[in-house]
């Protein structure tokens, strides 16, 4: 379970702290059957990667906002980018992010 | 009059409103049935002489174009999201001819007919009439094996229905302003065909053309929408859209469907969203069949024309259609739902037989056991997942899962799949519900 801390799992999986706790964060919302830590950064998040759908996706926009205060929509053109990733979605958090 | 009490009519006009009527409002403004209707001429002109149009598209004006334009051809369209190579070739094989109709680049080798803004002329002048008895739609049953069932829908049973949902809504023509009507659920279901397809063509409503999904996206576009508004939607949709606490633009009425609505969130939107909070019963073999106000009523009226019986219900246009659910009579001409026969289970607006599940992992290659439990849960929680217990000496969750995913559909993936030694079969050979709780509890030990 996420402890909010780095562990050496982690610094090894080659994914920014940033990262870890995104893929925490959907870990734990989704409750998958996954290590935060195994998650590849730059794997598909829908279908053949992580395997996520349309329910996840809207479990996933209701943590992200509680946990970032950072909506997600679907009307933008950027949407196939944001969702391409691990990394694409920490970085779109990133620079929306308000706390 | 209800239609119940109309004659059946031989021919049936495809537009029951107005050339100057808005029918669905997108970004660049709102759209006329006369704009619709000479669009869809022109894009029936485009399309092959005979065959099924698989309508593919997202933007509801275009679905809403491409199915009017099919009907003006006498083609059937049929009802499926689903844009996978496999699934497209399942469908070309069940129908010939079959031609997609997209507003995005698809890799397919089927005909392909791309729907485009278009600036045809004006169709003005009375609606075409179409024969009562064409077949209009044709809705899947999604099934768990990727064996989806065909249900035909006749032009008259789908106007028999909107008019019926029409006159439930309160949106027949001289029933007040016009409505405008947006949904979260994909034109290409049932649920969301007959509310945001057949009634715009139907009844003084006109659709929100774009894709809402995520909780933001809805309650924007609801801003954008004209008054009386309706929000057509899911338990799992309200239940993001309540987290969001932030009350939407003033709402005509809610309506949910394709899962049974918890009362407590019934009751927010009541109270937190000042609009009442309907429910529709609906089913894509039947159509929608009834629907009741979730807060203050526990038992469902059925639609005008729409007769419940013992394990099947009479539906205008299609006859007697098998339920899957135990009804039982209620005072007032109503019915209360007894539940479902409980090998079904329904996620994400999809069925599927726990026995068919466990069929198909059975035959995943190393499995030579297994089980896919539903949780407790499951008919309240709209975001409930499937788990499952195989016994498969040498292989791992993943090549398991991966072999999984090619036969069912997402949402029924096991959540978590778990490697155990051996199922703890009784000596008839069965399963009980407490051997496989102490099997999880086991599992869960550390």
């Amino acid at each position: 379970m996420p402890d909010g801390t780095m562990t050496p799992t982690a610094i090894a999986s080659g994914l920014t702290p940033q990262e870890l706790d995104v893929a925490r964060l959907i870990v734990s919302a989704l409750s998958l059957e996954v290590a935060p830590e195994a998650i590849e950064p730059e794997a598909p998040l829908f279908n053949e990667g992580l395997g996520l759908d349309s329910i996840d996706a809207l479990e996933m926009a209701l943590a992200v906002s509680k946990a970032y205060d950072v909506k997600l929509r679907s009307d933008d053109e950027r949407n196939h980018r944001i969702f391409a990733s691990l990394r694409s979605l920490t970085a779109h958090i990133e620079k929306h992010r308000t706390r | 009059m209800g239609w119940s009490a109309m004659r059946p009519e031989a021919a049936l006009p495809l537009v029951n409103r107005g050339t100057a009527e808005v029918i669905c409002y997108r970004p660049a403004g709102p759209m006329t049935v006369g704009r619709l209707l000479g669009e869809a001429r022109a894009l029936a002109a485009r399309l092959p002489a005979t065959g099924h149009a698989i309508n593919l598209c997202a933007d509801r004006y275009r679905m809403l174009l491409g199915f009017v334009a099919a009907l003006m051809r006498g083609h059937p369209t049929l009802l499926n999201a689903d844009a996978s190579p496999h699934r497209l070739r399942a469908l070309a094989e069940a129908y010939p001819g079959a031609y997609l109709l997209t507003d995005k680049p698809v890799a397919s080798g089927l005909p392909l007919v791309l729907v485009e803004d278009d600036t045809a002329e004006e169709w003005t002048g009375p609606a075409p009439m179409l024969p009562a008895r064409q077949l209009a739609a044709i809705a899947f049953t999604s099934g768990s094996t990727g064996q989806p069932t065909a249900h035909l829908k006749p032009w008259d049973a789908l106007v028999a229905a909107a008019l019926a949902a029409a006159e439930r809504f309160a949106l027949r023509p001289g029933d007040g302003a016009a409505s405008s009507v947006l949904a979260t659920v994909p034109p290409q279901h049932m649920y969301g065909f007959e509310t945001t397809i057949m009634l715009p063509l139907q009844a003084a409503l006109a659709c929100h053309a774009g894709e809402a999904f995520f909780p933001s996206d809805v309650l924007d576009a609801l801003d954008a929408l004209p008054e009386r508004r309706l929000l057509v939607t899911t338990p799992l949709h309200l239940r993001a859209l309540l987290a969001e606490h932030r009350r939407p633009a003033t709402l005509a009425a809610v309506i949910s469907a394709t899962a049974p609505l918890a009362m407590n969130m019934a009751e927010a939107v009541e109270r937190d969203w000042g609009a009442p909070m309907l429910e529709i019963y609906g089913a894509s073999e039947a159509g929608s069949m009834a629907s009741r106000r979730t807060a203050l009523e526990p038992d469902w009226l059925p639609y005008s024309g729409i007769r419940m019986g013992q394990g099947d219900v009479h539906v205008p246009g299609l006859g007697a259609v098998p339920l899957t659910d135990a009804v039982e009579p209620a005072p007032g001409g109503r019915f209360r739902l007894l539940g479902r026969r409980a090998d079904l289970v329904k996620l994400g607006g999809r069925r599927a037989s726990l026995a068919e599940l466990n069929r198909v992992l059975a035959e995943v290659a190393g499995v030579e056991d297994g089980v896919f439990v539903a949780p407790e849960d499951i008919e309240r929680n709209p975001a409930a997942r499937l788990s499952a217990y195989a016994v498969a000496p040498g292989r791992t969750t993943e090549e398991i899962l991966a072999a999984l995913r090619l036969r069912l559909e997402p949402v029924f993936l096991p959540r978590p799949l778990v490697l155990v030694p051996a199922l703890p079969r009784n000596g008839l050979g069965k399963l009980t519900r407490a051997a496989l709780d102490g099997l999880r509890l086991a599992m869960a030990a550390p």
